[in-house]
């Protein structure tokens, strides 16, 4: 019997296919209009890695914004406890797992058992989000991997506000056009420092400052992750496929809800 | 007399010429990216057609967030007073003011004489300002002129339960995709907005009268939401957006009628040991508050009159000035060698003993 775990994120979703504690394959696709067309999608991809046929039996948990509108999911969970049993997953002496995803930001605190004591989320505003790093790389035409690349040289970061997307918009044009005009490397710490100050601050509103470790697609952003490990004055942990991290705790919760099953 | 105001915004730059009582001409144009240059050609325009050079123009004041970029400025005010004296001119009644602008929104509290009693502004967050219309006006691919009217005919509004302007922006599209209606989708953005704006309102005092002003008070389908939220119906003047600029104008017509016109107070008395006075020139006071500073008996404050800052002395202290004010003379002395008098670039402070 296979576990499975899928996380409808806003952009995209992501599930994970587990056999008795050995993750056997992940696929990610589009999330589209409907949560339910986009869950089948990820997990007949996930399936068909994983070599099963077509219906085997399975236990599927969803999470993530779409969670809820699953018809075939056997249960729902919330993002935190999927994060932080993924995380946990990954190392248990993690006890703290920040997750930036497209829409929203998530510091999530976690005991030694891998179950959540308390969390911080913001999904309000784009502003320290995937999305405002994606418009700001498409603004400077750059990738991820060039925007870190690039950040390695900056001497000191521009100011960029922390509060808004489109102002921080505005604010970097102005940066490319000031006479003389702000380094390129200057200008993408800044983006980052303002990244990474919203981040700073739901840690401390929790109380997390040690063990901490990263995940969701921002996590791939190593430049923004080193900026961060600055701020926050410590090494992060970054697991393989960061971007599995939910979808992977929601495979491991649907192994124990099976396990119950069985008693 | 002829006087120019320029309000130089963050989308759009506007400016007003004003001769005594009536408007003359007025321009709005985009700031664009160089604001200097940008007001430069704005007083061009400004002047064009109407036979007057810019050297007939006895006073200009500058406003909005481009105020210190404008090279022919006599002086600059904040666009929060120059708002509230330009709604003023048009209509005294008003006691509150909804700015909103390209990249914020304000709501003011005036007096009967246009002053601004209390503010609160949002320019923290895109949601609710021009910028936020803006980006929607391309999505749904409508002129910004014509969003209002639009949103107006929607028949089943669509709920927005947020106010980022980047999240509103992929709400919009997938609606889009999903074929609702542009005029739903709109309705239900302007409510959002209303909303918001409605909120800034009840942070400072919802007083009638009620007054729009701004780039964003043209559109209609907003303007007729933030009524219904409101519950006043909101005074327009003949072009809200200029409103700013205008203001400026009186700041300037203000400033150079007025000086002859405020006088030199004199705070103190007479009495048998001699006359002990404190006089304050305000036609020459510039509002500064070094003396506010200074002064070791703290007998200065800062008040606002005909729209500038005075000092005056209070009022508590005006029939005990010789037991408070220990003189210059000492006060030289014991102060460090500083003054009232000696920090007033203007010399506006003179004592009759």
């Amino acid at each position: 019997m296979l576990a499975v775990g899928i996380d409808i994120g806003s952009l995209t979703t992501k599930a994970v296919v587990m056999n008795e504690g050995q993750l056997l394959a992940s696929e990610v696709s589009n999330t589209l209009d409907e949560a339910e067309t986009s869950a089948l999608v990820a997990m007949t991809g996930a399936l068909e890695k994983a070599g099963a046929d077509d219906s085997p039996e399975k236990c599927v948990i969803t999470t993530g914004a779409g969670g809820k509108a699953v018809s075939f999911a056997n249960r729902t969970k919330a993002i935190t406890t999927c994060l932080a049993r993924g995380i946990s997953w990954h190392d248990p002496a993690i006890r703290a797992v920040i997750d930036i995803g497209a829409e929203s930001s998530t510091v999530v605190k976690i005991n030694d058992r891998g179950r959540v004591t308390d969390w911080a989320n913001h999904d309000k505003c784009a502003a320290g989000t995937g999305i405002f790093l994606q418009q700001m790389a498409k603004l400077m035409k750059l990738s991820f991997e060039e925007m870190s690349e690039l950040s390695r040289n900056a001497k000191k970061g521009a100011e960029i506000t922390g509060t808004c997307a489109v102002f921080a918009e505005s604010e970097v044009i102005s940066h490319v056009h000031r006479v003389p005009p702000t380094p390129m490397p200057d200008i993408i710490l800044g983006i980052y420092l303002s990244v990474s100050s919203r981040i700073k601050t739901m840690c401390k509103r929790i109380g997390a400052g040690e063990n901490l470790a990263v995940s969701g697609g921002v996590a791939l952003n190593t430049g923004l992750v080193e900026t961060l490990e600055k701020e926050l004055g410590q090494r992060i942990f970054v697991p393989k496929d960061p971007v599995f991290v939910a979808a992977l705790g929601a495979a491991v919760l649907a192994e124990e809800e099976m396990q119950k099953g069985i008693q | 007399m002829m006087y120019a105001g320029v309000d130089i915004g963050s989308r759009a730059a506007k400016a007003v010429l004003l001769e005594d009582d009536k408007i003359i001409s007025s321009v709005i144009r985009d700031t664009g990216a160089e604001s200097v240059k940008t007001s430069r050609k704005l007083l061009e325009e400004l002047l064009e057609g109407t036979g007057i050079g810019s050297e007939d123009i006895d006073y200009t004041v500058a406003t909005g967030y481009g105020r210190v970029l404008v090279p022919y400025a006599n002086e600059n005010v904040s666009e929060i007073s120059a708002h509230a004296r330009g709604i003023n001119w048009y209509f005294p009644t008003v006691r509150t003011i909804l700015d909103m602008g390209g990249q914020d929104c304000k709501a003011i509290n005036c007096d009967g004489k246009g002053n601004v009693t209390n503010f609160v502004m949002n320019d923290k967050c895109a949601g609710g300002t021009g910028r936020f219309l803006e980006m929607i006006a391309e999505v749904l691919n409508i002129p910004l002129n014509e969003i209002g009217t639009v949103s107006l005919g929607s028949t089943s509004e669509i709920p927005f339960n947020t106010i980022c302007a980047v999240f509103a922006k992929t709400e919009a599209i997938r609606h889009l995709r999903n074929g609702v209606a542009r005029a739903d989708i709109l309705a239900g953005l302007h409510e959002a907005i209303a909303s918001r704006s409605f909120n800034l309102l009840k942070r400072v005092q919802l007083e009638s009268d009620f007054a729009i002003t701004g780039g964003i008070s043209k559109n209609s389908g907003l303007v007729a939401k933030i009524a219904g939220k409101v519950q006043l119906e909101p005074l327009l003047c003949d072009d809200p957006q200029l409103c700013g600029a205008l203001g400026a104008a009186i700041f300037a017509r203000d400033k150079s009628v007025l000086p002859s016109a405020r006088a030199k107070m004199q705070y103190g008395y007479d009495d048998g040991t001699g006359s002990y006075f404190i006089s304050l020139d305000e036609g020459l006071c510039n509002g500064c508050g070094k003396c506010v500073e200074v002064c070791p008996a703290g007998l200065f404050k800062l008040v606002q009159r005909n729209g500038y800052m005075v000092a005056e002395v209070k009022e508590e202290a005006r029939k005990r000035l010789p037991v408070l004010c220990p003189g210059i003379e000492t006060c030289r002395n014991t102060n460090g060698g500083v003054t009232c008098q000696m920090v007033c670039s203007e010399r506006a402070i003179e004592h009759s003993w």
